[in-house]
C-alpha cells in the first residue's frame, strides 16, 4: 500500500518516540529497585548493590525495607499511602469501567442521531454540548459538592461515576459523530431499503461497524475517569474507597516519602493499567488496520 | 443527512440530562457566586455586582497569568495535535516492533496526573535531573541548564511535560480517524501523486480534518484551563513566570477564601475560552459544527 520507510529512520523515529514517551516511566522503574542512597550519589554506579525489591515487599505485605529498621533510620521516608495502592487501583477500576460503559451507553445514540439526521432543536443541543465543559472544574467543585451532598452521594462511588461520566460525554458524543459521520452513506441507504427502523439501522449496523472507533472512544472516556483528580479526592470517602489519582497525589506531595517508594507505587500502580489499556488498544488497532468500517 | 420531524428525546435526553444536572446549577451557582463578596472570613453576601471582577482585572497577577496562559495553550494544543498526527502517521506502518512501540505510546496516560509532575521534575531537576546529566555525559553542555528555575526555561519545560501528558489520547483517535480512509484512494493516490507531503496535504488531511478541529478544541480547552501538572512543577515560579490564568480560580478560592473573586477568574477564563474555540472554528471550518 504505502511504499516503506528506509529501515534506519524506522528505528531513528521508533527510538525517539520511545524515548519520549516511556522515558520518564523507564526512569521510574529504575528508582524503584535501587535504594535512595544510591540514586542520589553521583559516584556510585546505578546497579552496585544489585535490585533491591525491598519496597515492594512493603507495599504487599507492610514489612519495612531492612535499612528502615535502623534506630537512626528516618521513619517518615516510608508513607503508609503507599500500602493503600492496591485497593485504590481496584476503587479506580470500578469507577472507570462504570463511567466508560455509561458514557458509551448513552453517547452512541446521542452521537448517532447528531452525525446522520437533521431535526428540531439540533443546533441548540449540540451547542449546549459543546459549551458545557467550557467553566474549569475548580469553579464547581463547591456546587456540585453541594448539589452531591443533598442528592445523598457524597463518599459513594456512585457520586464520582456520575461527575465522571457527565465530565467525559460531551468528548465522547463529538469524538463519536465525527466517526459515525465518516460512514459510508450507502450502507445506510441500504438498511432503509431493507426496511431498517432507526433503531435496527444504528444497532445493526452503525454499531457493529463503528466497533473499533468505539474501542478508542471509551478508552479515552475510561481514561478520562481514571485520571481525574479534583472531584475524586473530594468525593470520595475513607481510606478504603479513595480512587488511585488521589493516593498517589497525597505521596507525591510528601516530599519526606523515600524516591524508591514512590517510584515503586508508580510502577504499581500503572502495570495493572497498561495492561488493560494495551489489551484493548490491541484489539482496536486490530480491528483498525483490518478495515472493517472501510467503504 | 435524514430528517426528523420531532425532537429525538429518547436518543439524546439519557445524554443531555446529566450534562444538564452537573453543569446547569453549578455553573448558575458559581456565576451568583462571582457578582457576590461571598469570603470565608466575613459573614453576609452582599450584592456587589462587577467589583470581583475589576479587582481581578486590576491585580498584579494578571496581567502576567493571562499572558503565560495564552502562550501556554497557543504552544501546547498546537504542539500536541502536530506531535500527535506524526506519530499516527509513523505508527500505522508495520515494521519490526510496531506493536511494542504502539504500546510504549499510552505509558503517559496510565500515569495519574500528580505522578507525572513528579517524574518530570526528575527530568528537569537542575543539580541531579536526569535531562542535565545525559547532556553532561555527551559533553554537550558544560554547567546545569536551569529548566524549572529560569523565567523562560521553565514555561517551555511545564509546556513540554503538559504535551507528553496529552499525547496518548491524540494519537489513539487520530489513528482510529486515520484507519478511517478509504484504502483504494491511497492506493490511486500513491499512483497519481509521488510527493508524501502533497499525498498528506490532498488526500490524507481533508479525511482527518474534522477529527483535528475536535482535538485542537480539547486541547486548548485543557490547556487552558488546566493547572495541577504546571503547578506542582513550578508552584507557579520562578516569580509569575508559570504563574497560570487558571490557577487564580484555586488560589483566590482556597487560598485566600474569597470566592467570588475566585468566580470570577473562572469567568474570565470561560470568556477567553469560547473566543479561542471560536476562533478555532472558524479558521478550520469542519462540517462537524454547522449544519
Amino acid at each position: 500500500m504505502q511504499r516503506g520507510l528506509n529501515p534506519f529512520l524506522t528505528f531513528l523515529f521508533a527510538t525517539l518516540i520511545v524515548l519520549f514517551t516511556g522515558g520518564p516511566v523507564i526512569l521510574s522503574l529504575i528508582g524503584s529497585v535501587v535504594p535512595d542512597r544510591i540514586l542520589l550519589d553521583s559516584s556510585k554506579a546505578l546497579f552496585s548493590e544489585g535490585l533491591n525489591f525491598e519496597t515492594y515487599r512493603y507495599v504487599f505485605t507492610g514489612q519495612l525495607p531492612d535499612s528502615y529498621l535502623a534506630e537512626t533510620a528516618n521513619r517518615a521516608m516510608i508513607s503508609d499511602a503507599a500500602r493503600q495502592v492496591p485497593q485504590s487501583l481496584l476503587n479506580s477500576g470500578i469507577i472507570a469501567f462504570s463511567s466508560m460503559v455509561l458514557n458509551l451507553l448513552i453517547g452512541a445514540p446521542a452521537a448517532y442521531v447528531f452525525a446522520r439526521y437533521v431535526f428540531p432543536g439540533k443546533k441548540l443541543t449540540f451547542m449546549f454540548l459543546i459549551l458545557s465543559p467550557l467553566v474549569p472544574a475548580v469553579a464547581l467543585v463547591t456546587p456540585v459538592y453541594i448539589m452531591l451532598q443533598t442528592l445523598g452521594l457524597v463518599g459513594t462511588q456512585a457520586g464520582i461515576i456520575l461527575v465522571h461520566t457527565a465530565k467525559a460525554l460531551p468528548f465522547t458524543v463529538l469524538i463519536l459523530s465525527v466517526f459515525f459521520r465518516k460512514m459510508p452513506a450507502e450502507i445506510f441507504e441500504a438498511a432503509v431499503l431493507d426496511h431498517c427502523s432507526r433503531f435496527q439501522t444504528f444497532w445493526r449496523i452503525a454499531l457493529p461497524l463503528a466497533l473499533p472507533s468505539i474501542g478508542a472512544t471509551g478508552l479515552f472516556a475510561f481514561m478520562l475517569s481514571y485520571s481525574e483528580y479534583m472531584f475524586s479526592m473530594v468525593l470520595s470517602g475513607d481510606a478504603a474507597t479513595r480512587p488511585v489519582s488521589v493516593v498517589m497525589a497525597a505521596l507525591a506531595r510528601n516530599t519526606d516519602v523515600s524516591w524508591s517508594l514512590l517510584n515503586t507505587a508508580i510502577f504499581i500502580a500503572i502495570v495493572p493499567t497498561l495492561v488493560l489499556v494495551v489489551f484493548v488498544w490491541r484489539f482496536v488497532v486490530e480491528g483498525l488496520l483490518s478495515g472493517a468500517v472501510k467503504g | 443527512m435524514w430528517t426528523i420531524k420531532r425532537f429525538p428525546a429518547l436518543w439524546l435526553l439519557p445524554a443531555l440530562l446529566p450534562v444538564a444536572l452537573m453543569t446547569l446549577y453549578p455553573v448558575a451557582y458559581a456565576f451568583w457566586t462571582s457578582l457576590h463578596s461571598v469570603m470565608l472570613l466575613f459573614p453576609g453576601e452582599p450584592f456587589v455586582g462587577l467589583d470581583n471582577y475589576k479587582r481581578v482585572v486590576s491585580s498584579n497577577y494578571f496581567h502576567d497569568a493571562l499572558r503565560n496562559s495564552l502562550v501556554f495553550t497557543l504552544l501546547a494544543a498546537p504542539l500536541v495535535v502536530i506531535i500527535g498526527t506524526l506519530i499516527a502517521l509513523f505508527l500505522q506502518r508495520r515494521f519490526f516492533g510496531s506493536q511494542v512501540v504502539r504500546s510504549i505510546v499510552l505509558l503517559p496516560w496510565v500515569l495519574p496526573g500528580a505522578i507525572s509532575a513528579v517524574l518530570w521534575i526528575w527530568v528537569f531537576h537542575p543539580s541531579f535531573g536526569v535531562l542535565n546529566g545525559v547532556l553532561r555525559d555527551l559533553h554537550l553542555i558544560d554547567s546545569s541548564i536551569p529548566w524549572l528555575t529560569s523565567p523562560r526555561l521553565a514555561l517551555v519545560s511545564v509546556v513540554i511535560a503538559h504535551v507528553w501528558t496529552q499525547i496518548p489520547f491524540a494519537v489513539v483517535l487520530l489513528m482510529a480517524a486515520l484507519s478511517g480512509i478509504n484504502s483504494e484512494t491511497l492506493e490511486a493516490a500513491a499512483i497519481d501523486c509521488r510527493s508524501a507531503l502533497k499525498r498528506f496535504r490532498y488526500i490524507v488531511f481533508p479525511e482527518i480534518k474534522a477529527m483535528i478541529v475536535v482535538l485542537i478544541v480539547y486541547n486548548a480547552l485543557t490547556a487552558f484551563t488546566s493547572y495541577d501538572l504546571v503547578y506542582a512543577m513550578t508552584g507557579g515560579g520562578p516569580g509569575t513566570a508559570t504563574t497560570l490564568l487558571s490557577f487564580q480560580i484555586w488560589r483566590e478560592s482556597f487560598s485566600m477564601y474569597d470566592f467570588g473573586s475566585g468566580s470570577a477568574v473562572a469567568f474570565i477564563v470561560v470568556a477567553i475560552s469560547a473566543v479561542l474555540i471560536v476562533a478555532i472554528t472558524r479558521a478550520l471550518p469542519s462540517d462537524l459544527f454547522g449544519e
